[in-house]
């Protein structure tokens, strides 16, 4: 089977160096049928590196310690769903896991296109090919996942305890399905600097992926925090470490992309800036690979590392001049007849906007790099952590979260004084009133003030926007109120369903800033029967329950939770466990959570004789409504993806037509905010 | 105007009710508060990273048997016993285990650059910006009128409309 494996690789590599060939032959000699050949090179490339899935998955089910990798990430006791999980849980794995959602996503690419964009599609296929090579490169000299263990050992070592938590059944597959699915795009844009071909079409071709990635990376971010919150056992759920920092760049460099490609939609403007950014976040994808595995900077999360960093280095610095010289090459072309009016304008806060985003990315990837350039220029190691991040990046998110109340209510091309009065008057009473209120209820810290009067004012505008067009069906369709708001959502889904992920940006930022400013935490040890309190809890330990199975042994506490009055709430149960295998301890915390705040309970330690345990608990405010907030962004997402009959209809025009052309449609196309 | 009034003043109340419900758990305990206390543990520990290898701070560092945090958590209640301050205890690990152990950069020298780049960086793409603003507007037509307020007839939504119902029709 593991030679099956190795064969699959090696075919699958032969494949995409001939598709690459095969497709740029056929589109410069315009020879189709080498095109259509390419393409089901691809096509039988995916075959293959499936065939690398199945027989690793079936290796890792079987526990065939044969190979040196289920041996290095699983065990006989692992549970099932940890030893498909595994697949992931390590370097040759994860990187053939990589390869096959590329492969698949180079597959849907190439039949989407199978009958249009004949110019720029098979350079686009080309360049998915291209990274496929890499990683296919990668696989089959550097490292195998089929290489066998000279000594087949009885047992495994294990996949790490703190990747055997549900979330990470759920998040990486999401986080790498965000960053791979930024090559689309990416390629896409590569393609049509190469062909010369600048139009806005690419952009209207690989809209939907471009939402596809943000959409995955913002799952990838908020199933990665949730992880951390429940296994780390910290009581937090963002530490800022570089590996959180490497999907957290891409996420904010897509999200500019996706509110900048709307001004060249609408106006043929930033054709320089898009393409730059769409590929800055594919190179941001690359950086973050190269984090992980390089070892170059220490992170809780780099559970890959390897020898690959040089390697992910000369292949990020390949792609990025390569890019570079391609962008510089076409600058002539990438010239548009711009037309900007106003400051006041939906553009000027687009543009804003941008800044902002790329601005905050800059300061992470700064964050991040700064101890590795610190050791090079002076020789001296730092840290450069939270507090850091936090110091630099808040202001930065009050920018942003202001620049999200403006761009919704302001025209395109420019507005006047009094209409800008007439607009924002009703959301900044709604700010101003909450910072007034915030300020009565207690709040003194002027971050928190202005955060909360930021997000009521933002949610003021969008709330506004809905009035509005609820208003405007009600008066022309005569439509009931809640049928107003459905058909106004579902015939403007692309415009509602951002202001919906708008209102999930703003949630979750005051869950960000309430957990962040307002947590308090108590450690105590205590007896069977003692209680201690926290906030208008009192938490009383009733005693430990202890359990030994082949896999782990686990002490798990009972704690009461009373209420102030002394009603019982809730029984809660923090365990210790000890994974025998790799012989590591680990922590499970209980959480009760409800919208004001969370209570996080860990069991610190237990003592010798077991009859003292030592608690740490933690209480959160808001928490809860950065998982709501997270949870609405994925519901605007979808609405902005759902099929659109007009939209694909404006579309398909539009790439059969000219750019002029496209740029009329972008205005007919539903909405094209 | 009246609607509008009537948004506005059920939001605020709807604000104030939450702010009610929530005053209690948002105590102000954000380290500026206890600047002239007796610091807790995690105020001092939040500015020292932990060295085992897993990048946190050792107030969030959480392995149960981490040889570097568990024992400086201890260390640090004995010295704030001690009666020692938040920049004692730090300046006293930064001379044990050099720069290093801080959690973020100190503001003197090269760690300067540090803190000053992202808005130096902010402030050159924001000119940058400006400059390229500046050169689109002069070549905007100058009998461009401004576009239409986004009010309650939003023109793009009027015409969807109109279109919808001539289908209707």
């Amino acid at each position: 089977m593991p030679q099956l494996g190795n064969l699959a690789l090696a075919i699958a590599l032969i494949l995409a160096i001939y598709s690459i060939v095969a497709n740029i032959y056929g589109a410069r000699r315009n020879a189709p049928d080498f095109v259509v050949s390419a393409r089901h090179a691809l096509w039988a490339m995916c075959a293959m590196v499936t065939i690398a899935v199945v027989v690793l998955w079936a290796a890792l089910l079987r526990s065939d310690f044969s190979l040196e990798y289920v041996a290095a990430y699983s065990s006989t006791t692992l549970p099932t769903v940890y030893k498909f999980t595994s697949l992931w849980g390590g370097q040759q794995g994860s990187l053939l896991f990589w390869t096959w959602l590329l492969s698949i996503f180079t597959s849907i690419a190439a039949f989407q296109n199978r009958r249009r964009n004949p110019d720029i599609a098979p350079y686009a296929l080309a360049v998915l090919a291209g990274v496929a090579i890499f990683f296919l490169l990668m696989m089959n000299f550097v490292t195998r996942p089929f290489d066998l263990l000279a000594t087949v050992p009885a047992e495994g070592s294990d996949l790490n305890p703190l990747l055997q938590n549900y979330w990470m059944a759920i998040h990486p597959p999401s986080l790498y399905t965000g960053y791979v699915s930024a090559t689309v795009p990416f390629a896409f844009g590569a393609a049509a600097l190469i062909t010369g071909k600048l139009d806005d079409g690419w952009i209207r071709s690989t809209r939907r992926w471009a939402i596809f990635s943000w959409f995955f990376l913002t799952l990838g971010n908020m199933f990665g925090a949730r992880w951390a919150y429940e296994v780390l056992g910290w009581g937090g759920y963002w530490a800022w470490d570089p590996v959180e920092n490497a999907a957290f760049m891409p996420w904010l460099v897509m999200t500019a992309y996706l509110h900048s490609v709307m001004i060249q939609e609408r106006k043929d403007m930033l054709k320089v800036w898009n393409l730059s950014l769409i590929g800055l976040a594919f190179g941001l994808t690359l950086f973050g690979t190269f984090i992980t595995r390089s070892g170059v900077i220490s992170s809780v999360h780099s559970f890959t590392q390897s020898g690959l960093g040089p390697y992910f280095l000369s292949f990020l610095i390949t792609v990025t001049l390569a890019y570079t010289a391609l962008l510089i090459f076409r600058s002539k072309d990438l010239r548009s007849p711009a037309e900007f009016e106003s400051y006041l304008s939906r553009e000027a806060a687009f543009l804003f906007n941008n800044l902002m985003l790329v601005g905050i990315a800059f300061a992470v990837f700064w964050g991040t790099i700064f101890p590795v350039l610190s050791e090079a220029v002076r020789g001296v190691k730092i840290t450069v952590g939270p507090p850091f991040f936090n110091r630099v990046n808040g202001p930065l998110a009050l920018g942003l979260v202001f620049l999200m109340g403006i761009g919704p209510l302001i025209a395109w091309r420019r507005t006047t004084t009094s209409n800008l009065v007439r607009s924002f008057a009703a959301p900044v009473a709604i700010g101003v009133a909450t910072g007034i209120v915030a300020a009565a209820a207690g709040l003194r810290q002027w971050y928190v003030l202005t955060a909360f009067s930021l997000a009521a004012f933002v949610l003021g505008t969008v709330l506004v926007e809905f009035r509005r067009g609820m208003n405007a069906r009600r008066h022309m369709v005569a439509e009931p109120r809640a049928k107003a708001l459905v058909n106004l959502v579902a015939k403007n889904n692309r415009r509602y369903g951002g202001y919906i992920i708008h209102i999930g940006t703003i949630v979750a930022f005051v869950g960000i800033v309430g957990s962040s400013f307002f947590r308090t935490e108590v450690k105590k040890s205590v007896h069977p029967g003692d209680s201690f309190t926290i906030g208008s809890y009192t938490l009383r330990f009733q005693g430990l329950d202890e359990t030994d199975t082949p896999h782990l042994e686990s002490a798990t506490a009972r704690v009461q939770v009373l209420s102030a009055d002394g009603r019982e709430i809730t029984v809660m149960s923090p365990a210790k466990l000890f994974f025998k295998r790799p012989q590591q301890p680990a922590t499970k915390v209980a959480i009760r959570s409800t919208p004001a705040s969370d209570l996080y309970v860990v069991l610190a330690g237990i003592d010798d004789s077991g009859q003292t345990a030592t608690f740490e608990v933690f209480l959160t405010p808001l928490v809860f409504w950065l998982w709501a907030g997270g949870l609405m962004m994925v519901f605007g997402t979808v609405i902005v993806m759902w099929p659109n009959v007009r939209e694909r209809a404006a579309i398909a025009t539009a790439l059969s037509r000219s750019s002029t052309d496209a740029r009329e449609l972008a205005d007919a196309a539903p909405g094209g905010e | 105007m009246r609607a509008k009034l009537t948004l506005a003043s059920s939001l605020v109340f709807l604000v104030a009710a939450l702010f009610a419900f929530l005053s209690p758990e948002l105590k102000d305990v954000s380290p500026e508060t206890f600047a002239a206390e007796i610091p807790t543990n995690s105020q001092v520990s939040e500015g020292l990273t932990c060295q085992c290898g897993c990048g946190l701070t050792v107030a969030n560092c959480n392995m149960p048997t981490c040889g570097f945090s568990v024992p400086m958590r201890h260390d640090i209640d004995r010295m704030i016993g001690e009666g020692k301050t938040r920049a004692q205890i730090i300046a006293f690990y930064r001379h044990q285990y050099g720069e290093k152990v801080l959690s973020a950069p100190t503001t003197e020298g090269f760690n300067l650059l540090a803190w000053t780049m992202p808005f130096i960086a902010l402030a050159i793409g924001g000119g940058l910006m400006v400059f390229a603003v500046g050169r689109w507007h002069s070549s905007a037509p100058a009998d461009s009128k401004p576009g239409a307020p986004p009010e309650s007839f939003d023109p793009e939504l009027r015409r969807k409309l109109e279109k919808e119902l001539e289908e209707r029709r």
